[in-house]
């Protein structure tokens, strides 16, 4: 008996393996031939059979990517790093208030309000497209960080996750605290918050996340080569020397995924709690 | 409850003197309200305000570029109805979609099942497989589009070893729906196999020890166990990849700008070339809010087919 069950483990593990190192390959192999692409010159690039290892790497292309004048993978960095962090501060700072008062405060009205909030979830997003567009034209924030920050701050489905939080947070902590005469924004920014700080830096995750690599948006209000976002930035360096210049193009992508891979690593544990609890809760 | 009415709110009494006594109830209220405002003051504006003005707009001839703007009724829509290529469009994105979501989801799930077996470096494995669901759509497409070159591409240069010739990915009508899904399962199915691998760990182990005892073997564990106690997580991955990627629109705009033709062009392509390119605003409005129609009667057929027999 034991014998059979340790034989079918280690087959069981024998397929696992097997899965797994084929989607590790599948995913890390891409990545590999891009990297040691980047490091080639446009002749080794363009031969047939495909080199994969450089043989004089070159760190030229990443040199011309980022001095081109045409270019400004600087400045889109630092504005989908700005605009992201940006948007992902307006949207805790709206969002975690409205959640407090759905899950703890009764008012009239509080259950129809909430459904309909949660209705508009099931709406895409391109509905509101058009006229938030046309609002931002009239505004004149076309081009500006406020066009990047502030639409979609009114984050529904992180009102959603909050409030599903705090409901689960003991209603005696806060008693103690009326005890001591404290007033709902004390309650609230002084115990509900600092309990909820996975909560919340799950929902900044996955907003700082998404709209780091939004496309459509930035794409359409922002026209001028120093306002783009580095999603945007990307397209046009592949529409400007995708044909001439691959290598360089590459070393674009690789530069444009370094800050995020570097987060990635140092905060992995959190992101994949912070994408499992966010996804567990409702939706991406 | 006992601390709150025993002294309502002491410490709290900012109320100046020549203010009425407000009860506890009311103030309960007013708190809520002033929580809420700043949320409902960019809900109104940017989903409520927004929502409303598409409708309405999608009746009118609304043209970015033209002074009148006259009301047209149903036309809008009509005329999408008439036009081909949005049906074109729309075949497009179904294809798309299906491909993409049965991909993500088999290949999430296979993901998840083997990292929750008892294997070493299993949090290892899980970090690198959801690594390119971090990566923008911009560095996905720039990456892919070049290992899909005809002519220099590495995956023609694997296939080569088994004997197929250089084939046309994104040049190619037939085949180039399938490169770009090939892609988007690349690039996405990290998030599906994170949920697959929360839901399985949600299965009591009791209930395969169970099964083991009465000699079931691995197969039967998976049909008649995980299968059916997942139901919900695939519900859910499933309702979640068809709303996500009937969205699609980076990888065709970068990868291969819709074509060749017209073979990878999208639903939300046509959206954008209405509303963008033409500058027809209203008729843009009217392409979203039957977007809208379309994934809403989508999501109720998918809920109506996966969750019927869910008794366990």
């Amino acid at each position: 008996m034991a014998m059979m069950h340790r034989r079918r483990a280690w087959q069981d593990r024998f397929w696992a393996y097997l899965v797994l190192v084929a989607l590790s390959l599948f995913v890390f192999l891409p990545m590999l031939v891009v990297f040691s692409q980047s490091l080639m010159t446009n002749m080794e690039v363009t031969r047939w059979p495909p080199q994969i290892v450089p043989v004089n790497p070159t760190l030229f292309n990443y040199n011309d990517v980022l001095t081109r004048q045409d270019l400004r993978l600087d400045l889109w960095l630092r504005n989908s790093m700005v605009a992201a962090t940006g948007h992902t501060l307006a949207v805790l700072v709206i969002c975690a208030p409205a959640a407090y008062a759905f899950a703890r405060l009764r008012f009239r009205g509080s259950n129809a309000l909430f459904a309909i909030l949660l209705l508009t979830i099931m709406i895409p997003s391109q509905v509101t497209l058009i006229p938030n567009y046309l609002l931002m034209r009239d505004l004149k924030w076309l081009d500006s960080f406020n066009a990047l920050i502030f639409p979609g701050a009114a984050n529904v489905f992180g009102v959603f996750l909050l409030r599903q939080f705090f409901m689960q947070i003991p209603q005696e902590l806060e008693e103690a605290a009326v005890m001591d005469g404290a007033g709902y924004l004390r309650r609230f920014t002084q115990i509900v918050l600092p309990l909820s700080s996975n909560a919340l830096t799950a929902l900044a995750i996955f907003v700082f996340l998404g709209h780091y690599n939004d496309l459509f948006w930035p794409f359409i209000v922002t026209n001028s080569l120093e306002t783009r976002t580095l999603p945007v930035g990307l397209t046009i360096l592949n529409s400007a020397y995708g044909m001439q210049y691959r290598p360089m193009v590459l070393a674009g992508a690789v530069l444009s995924t370094i800050p995020i891979l570097i987060v990635y690593i140092i905060f992995q544990r959190r992101i994949i709690q912070g994408v499992t609890l966010t996804g567990g809760m409702g939706g991406r | 409850m006992t601390g709150a009415s025993a002294r309502p709110g002491a410490g709290l009494d900012w109320r100046p003197a020549w203010l009425p006594e407000i009860n506890l109830k009311r103030r309960e209220e007013i708190a809520a309200w002033l929580f809420l405002t700043p949320f409902l003051i960019f809900f109104a504006v940017f989903i409520g305000r927004a929502m409303f003005a598409a409708v309405q707009m999608s009746f009118y001839d609304w043209h970015a570029l033209r002074p009148s703007r006259p009301f047209v009724s149903f036309e809008n829509y009509e005329e999408l109805l008439r036009d081909d290529v949005f049906w074109f469009a729309l075949k497009n994105t179904i294809v798309f979609t299906a491909m993409t979501v049965a991909g993500t989801t088999v290949v999430a799930l296979a993901a998840a099942l083997a990292v929750t077996q008892p294997v070493r470096q299993a949090n290892f494995f899980r970090v690198l497989l959801y690594m390119p669901s971090l990566f923008s759509v911009g560095a996905v497409g720039l990456i892919w589009v070049w290992l899909l070159n005809s002519q220099f591409g590495v995956i023609n240069y694997g296939l080569s070893f088994f004997g197929i010739r250089p084939v046309n990915w994104l040049g190619d009508p037939a085949l180039v729906l399938p490169a770009l899904s090939l892609t988007t399962i690349w690039w996405a199915f990290g998030f599906p196999m994170l949920i697959f691998i929360a839901g399985l760990q949600g299965i009591p182990e009791h209930l395969y020890e169970a099964a083991r005892i009465d000699g079931a073997n691995a197969r039967q564990l998976f049909f008649n166990i995980t299968l059916p106690l997942l139901r919900p997580t695939i519900l859910f991955v499933t309702v979640t990849g068809v709303i996500g990627h009937f969205q699609v629109y980076g990888q065709p705009f970068i990868m291969t700008n819709g074509g060749p033709g017209r073979s990878s062009y999208t639903v939300i392509f046509y959206f954008y070339h209405t509303a963008w390119a033409s500058f027809r605003m209203g008729y843009g409005a009217a392409v979203a809010v039957a977007l809208a129609v379309i994934m809403a009667v989508v999501t109720v057929v998918q809920f109506l087919v996966i969750s019927r027999r869910v008794e366990y």
